[in-house]
């Protein structure tokens, strides 16, 4: 009597009608697994490629710009030490140099050589300083070099260099080891001697005050609050702001830095989250929503046969709960794949950079994202559909009508429209819960892929790897005057290893009247390539007078650094061409030239710039080379350009810049790929379950001589008020979207003035669109493959497949 | 004159040990203005035959012609529209559609058609199905005698050559069954229609012109029972 009772019918409670429900809807159900997954599979990818794509960025700065947080200069013996003993500070280093502008005469062999005193802790914070052979210099006179010295001089470890000082004394240096190159010695063909810290005071100027005591490079420990720490230290040592120098760029990934740029980027980067969480969070409630509403009558008559509200509640809870248990992982798991992918395809596009980066990496923020925004939101959005269905009159269950899923308060508009028409277009608004969830997260998607396109015109600015008048490598006038031959320029045009040569004429420092103030200016000339890309930078104006020689251009500066602007007058006089009044005809955003304080450059025809200047030849001449062209092609380069030149290589720089570019590229693109690509799960799926709903009743009408094209036309009219409506929306907001990201990503840092994404609209326009036909088309193919009666009976279950 | 007639109409669902023989060899006709009543167990094949005749469900074998037409000789489109056109069908549980009002509901399949109804006519068949104060209600605001006049109304307005009624009083109470019958019975007398009707009210059956009786899928004549 008292023993344990067996389970009738294989069922322990009422509960267990859970799975059972599940199983005998197994394809309602795996709609709503399906997009519960996509939802968890979307943000669990845009976190964990955010992730990724912040640990790939502090692999680049750390090569770039080195592994140290804080650069604390002119410290006293006694506050370095104070410093290095400080509980926060993992690793530090003493680090100086001399010649660091090629200009103090240190020389090897006639070339000029920087000189850097570090401790050996400098290799393990800058990465990029590899010794690719030998040992650190541990003893006095002995340096490394860099691995230009090996290969242009001949000489091997073990050797003795004699290095040329300024005085023109001779100090006997033994090689310990090379160095690998770094961009900064290559563009500028120079070498590197790096030596401890004893022997760099040997070598140093020795006036007093002239020189200071260098710059003491710290890292700090992990989890250190770096802000806090460098006030303290500051307070504690008195030390000016401008003594403290800080890595911007590793410490903005770190999310520790206070940067204005930053903590905008920081801004943007939270708005985007979040809005990916709405829309993941719209995705589900949606998807819930529409499948809790079509079971209105297993509802009812689960009242009907006795469930308390509480019950159907606690059931669809539950259901809500039992639909995570496989989703949930699932979404998770396509999240890490993706990202995987999108890891070993940046180590196939730049090995160099991305080598390290782990490809079966995990991102705990992206799963743990996925997780709480999956767990969360489902919880969240079944608990309105379980009171609706906990409401369900058990009567409903009862009385026909079957196939209702929501109470219909006004009848169809048919006659504006034909009654199919009228009839899909009344279904898209006959739930405005529902018609709200479901534009609201098409919208949603279209605001996100619009976002995030902006985030590809900060890219263009921020890390373009090639400018279009980047060149691989230059031949400079070594006095910044017009003593590059343009005949150099005509034999390197009919070189087969170079692709294009431009050349420029510099005039610096030229005093002028600029709007009848006095100052000073760069004139520059440029010839039709460069010309040709100043027309892809233009901001105002227009390109053509300036090359026509009847007016000037000028950059764009942020932050008002210049006082020129389009329409003003430059009254120059110069030896050539007399006193003359030069029209500021067009803004550039971008120019290859730094802007210098107080010294405004102007960009002028050569034709100009000649009648000006009375100089036919170049001051630079910048070189693009062939994609075949080989080390022997750039070593002919060289020579022909001969001595009384500076050969600069920029080969080596452009790989780094084209390797950061690779890591936002595949990162931004990848994000719009997977926005979109969810965008059209999303609308199949979303469209498909509504034609489930509907089912029964298109078994009706089709009974009553609804044809298939009609009943095609009545769902194809129900996608389109979704889609047109969540496009209308979602290019409204998005386009607000794009605007305040542009603004403060792209204008407030570059000016360039605000755009309509047309592209990117277009493109995410036609997907959706695209989408809505293969949505209605999918499902409409299986309807007409039931038959009338089944439907009718309500036999057949509606199960429509979606993706 | 012969509006309805099948030859030889099998139906088989399943194959193996689950074939079920729903329909056999099922040979009869109609004549324009006849109501004829089907009657036979649960499971004995009625409505199968309703759905054949009506061509929402395919014979395995036989043919089934309406006004001289082959019905499934057909494209599946064709059919479709000279089914809307020509057969007018009352379900059990009305399936009327929630979100169209009472008199867009009895227009539907003209609007299937692109016809504009003639407000005459439908004002006539509201009038007749006593529905005129309910026409701009819908069927959530209707009870269950009004919901399956509505129904018949749709049957009625394209003015069908056949209506075919699958139990349509199974889900109505006594004095809602009797509005019901009277109406289709107007109906047909009035408009002159063909009307076959599905049944398991031997009562309702003994008003109609002829009784036919299905038992395991085989059809029999019972004869006339109403003069």
């Amino acid at each position: 009597m008292n023993g344990k009772r067996k389970n009738v019918g294989g069922m322990k409670s009422w509960m267990t009608l859970i799975p059972i429900s599940a199983k005998v809807r197994r394809k309602q159900s795996r709609m709503t697994g399906l997009c519960i997954a996509l939802a968890v599979a979307l943000v669990s990818t845009l976190f964990g490629m955010a992730d990724m794509a912040i640990r790939s960025q502090k692999m680049q700065a750390v090569l770039t710009d080195g592994n140290w947080h804080a650069a604390f200069k002119t410290l006293s013996p006694e506050q370095e030490e104070l410093l290095r003993a400080r509980t926060q500070v993992e690793v530090s280093s003493w680090y100086d140099t001399v010649n660091y502008r090629l200009d103090e005469g240190y020389m090897l062999e006639g070339v000029q050589t920087v000189i850097c005193g570090m401790e050996e802790n400098f290799l393990d914070m800058f990465p990029a300083a590899r010794i690719v052979e030998g040992t650190f210099p541990e003893n006095t006179g002995s340096a490394v070099f860099s691995k230009g010295v090996k290969e242009r001089l001949g000489v091997k470890v073990g050797d003795t260099l004699e290095l040329e000082l300024p005085d023109g004394n001779y100090v006997p240096l033994k090689i310990s080891g090379f160095l690998g190159d770094t961009s900064l010695l290559t563009v500028a063909d120079a070498f590197g001697a790096f030596v401890g810290r004893e022997t760099f005071s040997g070598l140093a100027p020795k006036e007093a005050g002239e020189r200071k005591d260098g710059v003491c490079y710290v890292r700090f420990v992990p989890r250190c609050d770096i802000q806090k720490t460098l006030g303290d230290i500051q307070a504690q040592f008195g030390l000016a702001k401008e003594q403290i120098g800080q890595n911007t760029r590793l410490l903005g990934l770190m999310g520790q830095s206070r940067d204005p740029f930053i903590v905008q980027l920081y801004a943007v980067a939270l708005l985007l989250a979040v809005l990916v969480m709405v829309a993941g969070i719209l995705m589900i409630t949606g998807s819930l929503n529409s499948n809790i509403a079509q079971r209105t009558s297993f509802f009812g008559m689960l009242r009907c046969l006795g469930a308390k509200p509480r019950q159907v509640i606690r059931f669809v809870r539950c259901e809500a709960l039992n639909w995570c248990k496989t989703a949930i992982p699932a979404g998770i798991l396509t999240g890490i794949v993706v990202v995987w992918i999108l890891c070993g395809l940046l180590r196939t596009l730049s090995p160099s950079y991305f080598g390290e980066m782990p490809v079966f990496g995990v991102s705990f923020a992206g799963t743990a994202a996925g997780i709480v925004l999956g767990t969360v939101t489902v919880l969240l959005a079944a608990q309105a559909p379980a009171k609706k269905a906990a409401k369900v009159s058990p009567l409903a269950a009862v009385s026909g009508n079957a196939g209702t899923v929501y109470a219909v308060k006004k009848a169809a508009a048919t006659g504006f429209f034909s009654v199919e028409t009228a009839l899909g277009i009344h279904h898209a608004k006959g739930s405005k819960k529902n018609f709200l969830l479901l534009t609201g997260s098409f919208a949603f998607t279209i605001l996100l892929f619009l976002g995030f396109s902006a985030t590809i015109d900060f890219m263009g600015h921020a890390v373009t790897p090639l400018n279009p008048y980047t060149p691989d490598v230059s031949v400079m006038s070594p006095d910044n005057t017009c003593s590059v031959s343009g005949a150099l320029l005509e034999r390197l045009e009919h070189n087969p290893a170079v692709k294009r040569v431009y050349g420029r004429r510099f005039a610096y420092n030229v005093p002028v009247l600029l709007d009848q103030k006095e100052g000073r200016m760069n004139l520059i000339s440029y010839e039709k390539h460069q010309f040709g890309w100043a027309e892809k930078m233009l901001l105002s104006g227009t390109v053509k007078k300036a090359k026509s020689g009847q007016g000037v251009m000028i950059e764009y500066a942020y932050a008002g650094e210049n006082t020129l602007r389009q329409g003003s007058v430059i009254t120059v006089d110069l030896p050539g061409g007399g006193v003359q009044e030069l029209e500021v005809t067009a803004v550039l955003s971008k120019t290859p030239f730094d802007l210098g304080e107080g010294v405004e450059n102007v960009i002028c025809s050569e034709e100009l710039f000649e009648r000006l200047t009375g100089e036919t030849d170049y001051t630079v001449l910048d070189i693009q080379l062939n994609q075949r062209a080989t080390e022997g092609d750039v070593m002919q380069i060289r020579r022909e350009a001969g001595e009384g030149t500076v050969f600069s290589d920029r080969r080596m720089s452009n790989r780094e810049a084209r390797g950061a570019y690779y890591c936002y590229a595949v990162f931004l693109y990848g994000f719009l790929a997977i926005i979109a690509l969810i965008s059209a799960f999303n609308i199949i799926n979303s469209i498909g379950m509504s034609v489930s709903a509907h089912i029964l009743q298109y078994g009706a009408m089709r009974a009553v001589g609804m044809s298939d094209r009609q009943l095609v036309g009545m769902v194809a009219a129900e996608a389109a008020a979704y889609v047109f409506a969540g496009i209308a929306a979602g290019c409204l907001l998005g386009l607000w979207l794009h605007k305040f990201i542009f603004e403060h990503m792209v204008s407030f840092r570059w000016g360039d003035p605000w755009y309509v994404p047309v592209r990117y609209m277009g493109m995410i326009i036609a997907l959706i669109l695209a989408s809505a036909v293969a949505a209605v088309y999918r499902p409409m193919k299986q309807i007409r493959k039931m038959s009338i009666v089944e439907t009718l009976r309500g036999c057949a279950e509606p199960q429509i497949d979606t993706v | 004159m012969e509006i309805l007639k099948t030859e030889n109409v099998n139906k088989i669902y399943g194959r193996g040990e689950t074939e079920v023989k729903a329909l056999r060899n099922v040979s009869f006709s109609m004549q324009k203005g006849e109501f004829a009543a089907v009657v036979g167990e649960s499971g004995s094949g009625k409505s199968t035959l309703l759905n054949c005749i009506g061509g929402l469900d395919t014979p395995t074998e036989g043919k089934v012609f309406l006004n001289g037409e082959d019905l499934f000789g057909m494209k599946e489109n064709n059919r479709t529209v000279f089914r809307r056109r020509n057969i007018g069908f009352i379900f059990q549980s009305f399936h009327l559609i929630a979100e169209l009002n009472v008199e867009q509901n009895i227009i539907f399949p003209l609007l299937l058609d692109h016809e504009k109804p003639d407000p005459t006519q439908l004002g006539e068949l509201l009038e007749v199905l006593h529905l005129q104060e309910r026409r701009k209600h819908l069927p959530g605001q209707l009870s269950g005698g009004q919901q399956q006049r509505v129904a018949i109304g749709r049957a009625l307005i394209t003015r069908p050559a056949l209506v075919l009624a699958d139990e349509p009083t199974g889900n109505l109470d006594s004095k809602n069954s009797q509005d019901v019958m009277e109406l289709l019975f107007r109906a047909a007398r009035h408009y002159q229609q063909t009307v076959l009707m599905i049944t398991h009210n031997q009562n309702l059956a003994a008003l109609a012109d002829r009784v036919l009786r299905i038992a395991d899928g085989a059809l029999t004549e019972l004869g006339g029972m109403r003069k």
